[in-house]
């Protein structure tokens, strides 16, 4: 008995070209449709940011701050020798890395920030000191300040370690300047 | 007449056939699979509880800091460390014991607004894990410098453990209120590291003639998060003493 086929081969060749796009499309989307479950779980979820653009302003007030920090350590390590130079210009390091890792961070939203310093720190160490820890503790406290207002994570975690030391920097020089252990910790 | 069927084994009824059939077998063989571990073994088989899920918010990590405050405030002021501290330093280590306690009404005040429920006890996992070991050491040692070096990594842990906290709080207020009570913690880290090597010699990292690290007042120019070494105890047969390894909390200690 002799067997025919009725449908004509063009047709056949295109709904089987049909049927293999269709299982590779399904399968492609089957496949990726836990990312886009993931994407959409953690939009839902409303974590904060890593980045927020309307971060950029506080950001640039953080960094206008180091950046005259930088400039008031440079004024106040002048007159100091050996290990008194060695402890401030450390210091002085410090916030040339906060305002280089600020900058960078800004990218091409940072503005060019001031130079000024903001005092002329002179006299013995302990008067040095004494100045630049009141800096100090204003600085951390405007950094503090505005990571109550920063949304992106990332910029947060930035600020957060520099307050750290920043800290740190405020009670080593309090000590310094002939403050007690207690009242250098801010007791 | 003319036969125009292909030459191919595998028709297309065949194919779909065989597709058909497979996915039946499979999902019979799917449906009568067991959930009860497929090992065979003697005795009584452990059965498996599946965690739940717990998700780190504000409030949980605000009880956090309350049991760190709480250990840190129960590790300064245990008998161990008071009985050897030193007539300078014993008022210091003290008062920095009361700072932790005072530190407890601020984040009570916190979880209050968040409508949550304050923790007074010890972070016990981490108690357990490392707290109470370096206790033992202190007291086994006794050596006074060591109290000292015990405040000193305490203060440091708990600054790391509030900045830490940063990057898994959700709200930014809240974030800048951790950043202001870890501050505290490392402004006495500071006081404490010049009461070891004091004056700005101790500033800046440095060894000394033997080529042993020194305790340095500013080790970093940012807060670093890596676990907090603590060298404690009596010296051993190779003239080393043990090292603590002080991690901030986890999510497997955070007090949920």
């Amino acid at each position: 008995m002799d067997t025919h086929q009725v449908e004509s081969p063009d047709m056949s060749m295109t709904t089987r070209r049909r049927l293999i796009a269709s299982l590779l499309t399904g399968g492609a989307i089957v496949a990726a449709a836990p990312l886009f479950a993931g994407r959409a779980s953690a939009a839902e979820a409303g974590g904060p940011p890593q980045r927020d653009a309307a971060d950029n302003d506080a950001l640039n007030a953080s960094l206008e701050r180091e950046s005259r920090m930088v400039a008031t350590y440079r004024k106040a390590i002048g007159g100091l020798t050996e290990n008194d130079l060695i402890a401030m210009t450390l210091i002085l390091d410090h916030h040339v890395a906060y305002a280089q890792a600020l900058t960078g961070y800004l990218a091409v939203d940072v503005k060019t920030p001031s130079s000024a310093p903001l005092a002329s720190p002179g006299g013995s160490l302990a008067s040095i000191a004494r100045q630049l820890a009141a800096l100090e503790d204003q600085t951390a406290t405007i950094h503090t300040d505005n990571l109550a207002t920063i949304k992106g994570i990332d910029a947060a975690m930035l600020l957060a370690s520099i307050v750290t030391v920043e800290a740190r920097h405020s009670a080593a020089l309090e000590l310094v300047a002939g403050a007690s252990p207690i009242a250098a910790v801010g007791n | 007449m003319k036969k125009t069927s292909t030459s191919s084994p595998i028709s297309r009824r065949t194919m779909l056939r065989s597709s058909g059939a497979l996915a039946a077998t499979s999902a019979v063989l799917a449906a009568c699979s067991s959930t009860k571990p497929s090992v065979a073994r003697i005795g009584e088989s452990p059965t498996t509880v599946k965690l739940e899920d717990l998700a780190v918010t504000d409030v949980v990590l605000l009880r956090t800091a309350m049991s760190m405050e709480t250990m840190a405030a129960s590790m300064l002021s245990d008998s161990g460390v008071t009985a050897l501290a030193n007539k300078d330093t014993s008022s210091v280590i003290a008062a920095f014991a009361a700072d932790h306690t005072s530190h407890l009404e601020d984040l009570q005040v916190l979880i209050s607004a968040r409508n949550g429920e304050a923790y007074t006890d010890t972070n016990a996992k981490l108690m357990q894990a490392y707290g109470q070991t370096a206790l033992d050491l202190v007291a086994s040692g006794k050596l006074p410098e060591d109290t000292l070096a015990l405040t000193l990594a305490v203060e440091t842990l708990i600054a790391a453990t509030y900045q830490y906290f940063v990057s898994l709080a959700v709200q930014p207020a809240l974030r800048a209120d951790l950043v202001r009570l870890g501050a505290r913690s490392s402004r006495r880290a500071a006081v404490t590291a010049q009461l070891i090597n004091g004056g700005t010699g101790g500033f800046a990292p440095a060894n000394d003639k033997d080529g042993v690290a020194l305790v340095a007042t500013l080790p970093g120019a940012f807060g670093s998060l890596s676990a907090v070494q603590v060298q404690l105890g009596p010296v051993n047969d190779t003239g080393s003493r043990t090292t603590v390894l002080m991690d901030t909390p986890s999510l497997n200690s955070l007090i949920y």
